[in-house]
């Protein structure tokens, strides 16, 4: 884990557009150490240890400094941090700690409220298209020993239907389920004392705990959303114009990869469209995913332009590969997606990451190019 | 059909893959090239292709197939896929009329963006569980028939006619290929047709998109 990196203010906004100045060695280890699954809570070395202290300090005020905490989670939060970080991050639960019991509950309410007013009408001729898609999707989603618990694949209904009812611009598209896996994730942990959520047997939490994880997760996964929603709205133009950007990312940061795709016919659509639909999920694991989530939230808009240049860095790591292959014609995308599956284990968001941004932060990207 | 070493080939035939979501579209496609079957397998997230090169007579013909997502949302983004496609597998699921019900549609939106040669079998999956079986084949017969477009129920699990219906599906593509090439007066250089026709196909020409019927 390099040292907590010194990020831009947060007042940046266009990230792909302005200069600023970015730190010259930041090394940032996706599923490294601060990962909570290769590293049990007794092994924490001295440096997690005072991150985690850190962290413990910063939210033991009764105001959360939420720059402080962006700068801090960047770098990754402590698993058992994380829960009550994600929410402030989001902008869910409020900086004030004496506001937060009664948002908790006004929220909450909010989303059982909709529950009791909408949940019925999934059956109705105007909904029951959306209520399909969604039933018969989520068995096919991972992490199965989980998803499939009959409680678990409940929730994701409810929360998956009620977001698509009050979205009608975009409604469910596939990919919006993945979405939620890591919010739903990240806040069972804190209820549950297998290591491993995969492992755990959610029918043995409360009622009443369950229910303030579903509404939790439906409130952060939709403020996710809302900074993403072009990416599903009709045609999904938000995709269509990151995958160009990438495109172009690609050109300048790496040409001869960007060449040798070009060569091989290989459109960047045929690999990309996934990588923004999905955020990356399908290809590297879900505790990497969660990581990654670590530092998307810190980042002013992490889930949409931050994400681009991790993308980038993606196709970097795979480099080598790619510019091995001499026939895309055969299987690009399933040989690349195979190796990008085996070795997502090492995914590095490196300095890389940062200085492609500074490249191209020199030169502003046209994003209707 | 025999398979061969893959760079070897005459023709690029690219036939697409169309139908609900959860019809076992992805399945049929790694089952015919790759023989395998996967029973969790994720929903497909816009498009991927796979391909295998199967002889015809004399002729190595690399099959190259698109699989895409079903869902509605998608279909703005794949439709420049159906683009250069010679050949489209329409499939529902014979256990679930609500997919059978929608056919009509899918055909409208091929139509609209594919060549309107292009050769159309309707598929009937998950033939292995007929004690669920909601749509008659014969009814599903009757439409095709009506239709023009070739017809068989398959199962990507336990292999039935999935060979069969690749295989019906590229004779029929050659078949049409062949006899555009008897028309035409290079009898053996029609690889690729219509755009690059009167100059002499390079090596790297042998591209679905060129194909043209």
């Amino acid at each position: 884990m390099g040292a907590p990196s010194r990020r831009e203010s947060a007042s940046d906004t266009a990230p792909l557009q302005r200069s600023q100045s970015l730190p010259h060695s930041v090394t940032v280890a996706l599923g490294g150490t601060s990962d909570p699954s290769t590293l049990s809570s007794s092994a924490l070395s001295e440096r997690e240890a005072s991150r985690l202290d850190k962290f413990k300090q910063l939210l033991a005020g009764p105001n959360t400094d939420l720059e402080e905490l962006r700068k801090l989670s960047w770098s990754g939060i402590p698993k058992s941090v994380r829960p009550i970080t994600w929410k402030l991050l989001s902008g869910y639960l409020p900086a004030n700690v004496e506001r937060r019991p009664a948002t908790l509950q006004r929220k909450q309410k909010e989303y059982f409220a909709f529950i009791e007013h909408y949940y019925d009408s999934r059956h109705d001729d105007a909904h029951q298209d959306t209520y399909r898609q969604i039933h018969i999707d989520i068995p096919r989603m991972s992490p199965e020993a989980l998803i499939l618990q009959p409680k678990v694949t409940e929730i994701f209904e409810r929360i998956l239907f009620i977001w698509a009812i009050r979205h009608p611009a975009s409604g469910y598209v596939q990919g919006i389920n993945d979405l939620v896996t890591p919010f739903f994730v990240v806040f069972m942990c804190e209820h549950i004392e297998e290591e491993d959520v995969d492992a755990a047997d959610v029918s043995r939490v409360p009622a009443d705990v369950l229910r303030n994880v579903e509404a939790d997760t439906y409130w952060c996964m939709s403020r996710l959303l809302d900074g993403i929603q072009d990416n599903y709205t009709f045609a999904q133009p938000g995709i269509q114009m990151k995958v160009k950007m990438l495109e172009e990312l690609v050109s300048r940061i790496d040409e001869q990869v960007h060449r040798h795709l070009e060569r091989h016919e290989v459109r960047y659509l045929q690999f990309a469209f996934r990588w923004m639909n999905n955020l990356l999920m399908r290809e590297v694991p879900l505790h990497c995913t969660i990581r990654l989530w670590d530092t998307y939230q810190s980042e002013p808009e992490g889930f949409s332009h931050f994400h681009l240049y991790v993308c980038a860095a993606f196709l970097g790591r795979w480099r080598k590969e790619i510019l091995e292959e001499r026939d895309f014609q055969e299987d690009a995308s399933v040989s690349m997606e195979d190796s990008l599956s085996d070795g997502a284990q090492e995914l590095r968001a490196s300095s890389k990451r940062t200085s492609w941004r500074k490249a191209f932060q020199a030169r502003p990207l046209c994003a209707e190019c | 059909m025999g398979n061969r070493t893959e760079e070897d080939y005459n023709f690029v035939f690219k036939v697409v893959l169309i139908g609900e979501s959860g019809v076992g579209k992805t399945n049929l496609l790694s089952r015919f090239t790759r023989n395998e079957f996967s029973h969790d397998s994720r929903t497909t997230i816009g498009v991927e292709f796979s391909t295998r090169t199967v002889m015809l007579g004399t002729a190595a013909i690399k099959a190259q197939i698109w699989d895409t997502a079903g869902l509605e949302r998608y279909r703005a983004i794949t439709s420049a896929y159906y683009r250069g496609a010679v050949g489209a597998l329409l499939v529902f699921d014979l256990t679930k009329h609500q997919t059978y019900a929608v056919v009509e549609r899918w055909l409208k939106e091929l139509y609209d963006h594919a060549e309107a040669t292009i050769v159309v079998m309707l598929v009937g999956n998950k033939s292995d569980l007929s004690q669920a079986r909601e749509v008659p084949t014969e009814e599903a017969r009757m439409f095709a028939e009506n239709n023009g477009l070739l017809f068989l129920e398959t199962s990507a699990l336990d292999s039935t006619n999935v060979e069969l219906a690749f295989e019906t599906v590229l004779k029929e593509i050659f078949a049409k290929v062949s006899k555009q090439t008897q028309n035409s007066t290079r009898t053996n250089a029609i690889t690729l047709g219509g755009a690059q026709a009167g100059q002499e196909p390079g090596p790297g020409e042998k591209r679905a998109c060129c194909i043209s019927l």
